[in-house]
């Protein structure tokens, strides 16, 4: 948004709601460090002894690449037919609209451990129990009505007739709409996308039925938790902050270099 | 189920595939992950497979095991061949024909296991204790606490408790305080007036208990951030609480002494070699005492005890100084009245 | 459109929630009402005994304060992010997920270390000499509010960040060019368009906060109970079909609070076009 700015009160508000939600970082990275056999803040002496454990554990980092996979497949797998969905929805007669957000909507609150068991069920009749791609189809399901909300939300605010007057130039109902409807939905889609990735990456309880023999790592953290939290927990959660930082710094270097290569 | 229904016709097309090639020799045993997974992984898996030239797969199924196995028996597709019975699970077991027996004349044909070790659905893999544990550095001057009744002395001993967020037990330890007899103990709580009795000691305390706690590792923690000075927990953490530079102390006076179990569900695939895992998991003091190293909750093997030091012995729930003044947690008591008294309970608690 | 395409995209998200989500679901009331035979004692039980309609209302109403916590604090946020240079947003996003990375055992603990007796607040106001003994901050509803506002705020922010940039900050322009001040033109013009996804955002936290248990549990006191800490002891005790009226009343009443969030927010949107803020 050009010709407007923030003012100097909305940006001081908006670094304090950031300190607010990442200040748990700042207590996970000194935790994770530490050498105590529980979770101690600060700790009294540092050392690698978690990072080593997770490392050296090659159950933990199986977890760890397990729900990588499942919700890199499951994020696709919602993306794909939530986004289909919402269009659909939002192009439908006016009447059907309310209706068909609603059924999309509802199934979030069933709680989960109806889900699990429903999908146990067929996993155990069709033997498919232990099976990664039958959890990404699981927590797909249960990702996919919030992909419905937030992209039928946002195609509600594109203006139909651009589109409609691509139609009229000449393109055919595909590349109109890749043309006119499409560029504006990326940022709602990617915000489906990233929901449902963490909406996969997070889930214990369905993960907890399926998976027969290898473990998820929500699964993982969890099953030590009638005897401890062990810092084992902080280790992998700085990890995975330090190394989503770096991919990312990676991407936007590589991006300003591809813009400078690409300027005359 | 219906659902069953609705899932047949996606379940033909898999049954024309053929029903899934059995695979040869695989035990499938499901019990508790994290340390106890790798413990059993470490000791006892290898000497079964060393004994049998059967592999394993060892599966950790949490909470909602008893769910599972009621499930797959429903859907005639039993995937377990032997399972940990927790102690509360054990009697939902039994009620809802979920077990198999144990044939004892297959598993310990020379009757060396105790009697105590033995029952008709599942064997005794653990021992374990809900005890007090105080931290001695917060108590005052010279000061330790003995008994449950201790824990209600708010004058003597100040400061924030906790105890756990579930009548199992915690109705006893109330009941304790207020001076009944441990042997007497499940006749007074089994009765409407000892029920009363056991809230109102427990209103005593409400004011005094900040938090109630949900899993053993959040009592362990809450002790280890100070933010209660006693608690009630499962024994097993805290030696590591203790190396860990915290002054904790186990108050064995009053604690429940509960045992958990390793058991056949019903329809299992290989029920014979289960009984051969069985009796490798509860029958090896050679392999116990390496599990009792890293866990303190024993089994019945026979001549446990003469493989441990002192030390290490006195740090057990089954040792005798310590199991005499525990009482025993009647579990089957519990399962009989959970339902009725939770609900209570739980209205107690948003008072 | 006509109407065949639009069955067509419905098919993939209609088979995945007929055979993932429906089927369950439906198998659910059944068992609510069939214990074998049709029954109604388990409804009359979660009616005659006070403590799970008490726990219900308790679960609805903290999470509607933290869906409306949610939505106050998270839509300036988005506003700001909104106003940045297109890749500066990337990045103040990517710093808004970073705690997702996190598991919720963690940030929960998190909280600990700040609001406990030893904590940094504590230890702070004790430095300060504002406070004798340790304020009890921690095992309060004040800390599950917290905690829980942390936890889904990202949601709510990248969900009103979604919807805004849908919109066309011409037509901001257009009502500052018509003599609109600055506060007026994003009241009168903004605010409205955007209005439908905060409302999403809103009615998604919501629906999360309903299936809470683990941060309520560890962070609150007694009376911090969720509906899902007692719906799970019941599916451990095997008490299938008390567990399915349960989920049966609970998926009831929050499909009502959805309309009424929905209509509430419909009628506010009206208020606001037509009067201002």
């Amino acid at each position: 948004m050009q010709g407007l700015k923030a003012s100097w009160g909305l940006t001081a508000y908006f670094w304090l709601i950031v300190i607010y939600m990442i200040f748990p970082v700042l207590i996970v990275i000194p935790v994770s460090f530490g050498n105590s056999e529980f979770l101690r803040f600060p700790p009294e002496s540092f050392g690698l002894r978690w990072y080593r454990a997770y490392v050296s554990d090659p159950v933990w980092v199986a977890a760890t690449v397990t729900s990588f996979r499942v919700a890199v497949l499951s994020t696709v797998i919602a993306t794909t037919a939530g986004t289909l969905a919402g269009l659909a929805i939002s192009r439908s007669p006016r009447r059907a609209q309310g209706p068909l957000t609603y059924a999309a909507t509802v199934p979030i609150v069933i709680p989960h451990i109806f889900i699990a068991l429903g999908v146990f069920i067929l996993a155990l009749r069709l033997k498919l129990t232990d099976n990664e791609v039958a959890l990404a189809f699981a927590h797909a399901a249960v990702a996919m009505p919030f992909v419905v909300l937030i992209t039928s939300a946002a195609i509600r605010q594109i203006d139909p007739t651009i589109e409609r007057a691509a139609r009229v130039l000449g393109a055919g109902p595909v590349r109109a709409f890749r043309v006119a409807t499409l560029p504006p939905l990326i940022p709602a889609v990617v915000a489906a996308a990233i929901f449902a990735f963490f909406v996969s990456f997070d889930e214990l309880i369905i993960a907890q039925f399926l998976m027969k023999g290898s473990e998820t790592l929500p699964m993982r953290i969890w099953a030590d938790l009638r005897l401890d939290i062990s810092p084992v927990v902080a280790a992998v959660s700085g990890l995975l902050i330090v190394v989503t930082t770096i991919a990312m710094a990676c991407a936007e270097t590589l991006r300003r270099r591809a813009l400078r290569t690409l300027a005359p | 189920m219906n659902y069953t229904r609705f899932v047949l016709h996606a379940a033909i097309a898999a049954s024309l595939a053929g029903p899934a090639a059995a695979e040869d020799k695989v035990l499938t045993i499901a019990g508790s992950g994290g340390v106890v997974k790798e413990i059993t992984e470490k000791v006892f898996i290898p000497a079964f497979e060393e004994d049998t030239g059967w592999t394993t797969k060892f599966i950790a199924a949490e909470s909602n095991i008893m769910l599972e196995v009621r499930t797959m028996l429903a859907s005639g597709n039993m995937l377990y061949d032997a399972m940990e019975v927790s102690a509360s699970n054990y009697p939902i077991g039994v009620q809802e024909g979920l077990l198999a027996p144990i044939d004892y004349a297959l598993l310990d044909p020379d009757n060396q296991l105790p009697d105590k070790a033995k029952k008709e659905f599942g064997v005794v893999a653990a021992a374990y204790s809900t005890v007090l544990v105080q931290r001695l550095d917060k108590t005052p001057e010279g000061k330790k606490m003995q008994s449950w009744a201790d824990f209600w002395d708010v004058e003597t001993f100040p400061g924030p408790r906790s105890l756990n967020r579930q009548p199992q037990y915690t109705m006893e330890f109330a009941l304790l305080a207020d001076g009944v007899a441990k042997e007497d103990l499940y006749d007074v709580l089994g009765t409407d007036e000892g029920l009363d009795r056991a809230f109102a000691k427990l209103d005593e305390i409400k004011p005094y208990i900040p938090v109630w706690w949900t899993s053993g590792a959040q009592s362990v923690q809450l002790l280890s951030d100070g933010e209660v000075f006693y608690s009630s927990t499962y024994n097993g953490r805290v030696t590591k609480l203790q190396e860990s530079g915290i002054p904790a102390e186990i108050v064995w006076n009053g604690g429940a002494l509960h045992t958990s179990y390793v058991g056949i569900p019903k329809n299992a695939p290989n029920y014979k070699e289960a009984h051969d895992w069985i009796r490798v998991r509860t029958m090896r003091p050679d392999l116990e005492i390496q599990y009792v190293r890293q866990l303190p909750y024993p089994n019945f093997a026979p001549g446990l005890f003469d493989e441990m030091s002192e030390e290490v012995a006195r740090n057990m729930p089954t040792y005798p100084a310590n199991a005499e003044v525990q009482f025993v947690a009647y579990d089957e008591f519990w399962a009989a009245n959970i339902d009725r008294i939770r609900e209570r309970f739980d209205e107690w608690l948003l008072e | 459109m006509k109407l065949r395409p639009i069955l067509w995209l419905l098919l993939p998200a209609a088979v995945l929630l007929a055979g993932f989500i429906l089927a369950p679901s439906l198998d659910l009331f059944r068992a609510s009402l069939f214990d074998p035979d049709f029954t109604m004692q388990h409804f009359q039980r979660l009616v005659d005994r006070g403590v799970y309609l008490d726990v219900m209302w308790r679960t609805i109403r903290v999470s509607l304060i933290v869906a409306v916590l949610c939505t106050v604090i998270g839509y300036p946020v988005a506003f700001f992010i909104n106003l940045q240079p297109s890749r500066r947003q990337t990045l103040l996003l990517f710093l808004i997920l970073i705690p997702m990375w996190m598991s919720i055992l963690i940030r929960t603990y998190a909280w600990i270390v700040v609001l406990g007796r030893d904590g940094l607040v504590n230890q702070a106001l004790a430095a300060l000499g504002l406070a004798q003994e340790p304020v009890q901050m921690l095992f309060t509803s004040g800390a599950v509010l917290a905690a829980m506002v942390q936890i889904l705020l990202p949601i709510q922010i990248l969900t009103c960040y979604a919807a805004m940039t849908e919109i066309d900050f011409d037509l901001i322009r257009a009502a500052r060019v018509l003599g609109a001040r600055p506060r007026q033109a994003i009241a009168r013009v903004f605010v409205p368009l955007s209005l439908d996804g905060t409302l999403t955002g809103l009615v998604i936290v919501f629906m999360l906060s309903m299936g809470f248990f683990i941060t309520p549990a560890l962070l609150g006191g007694r009376q911090d109970t969720m509906i899902a800490n007692l719906i799970e002891f019941q599916v451990q005790r095997l008490n299938w079909s008390f567990a399915a009226a349960l989920g049966v009343v609970l998926l009831v009443l929050t499909v009502a609070m959805i309309v009424l969030l929905r209509g509430a927010g419909r009628l506010l949107a009206r208020r606001v076009l037509k009067g201002g803020l």
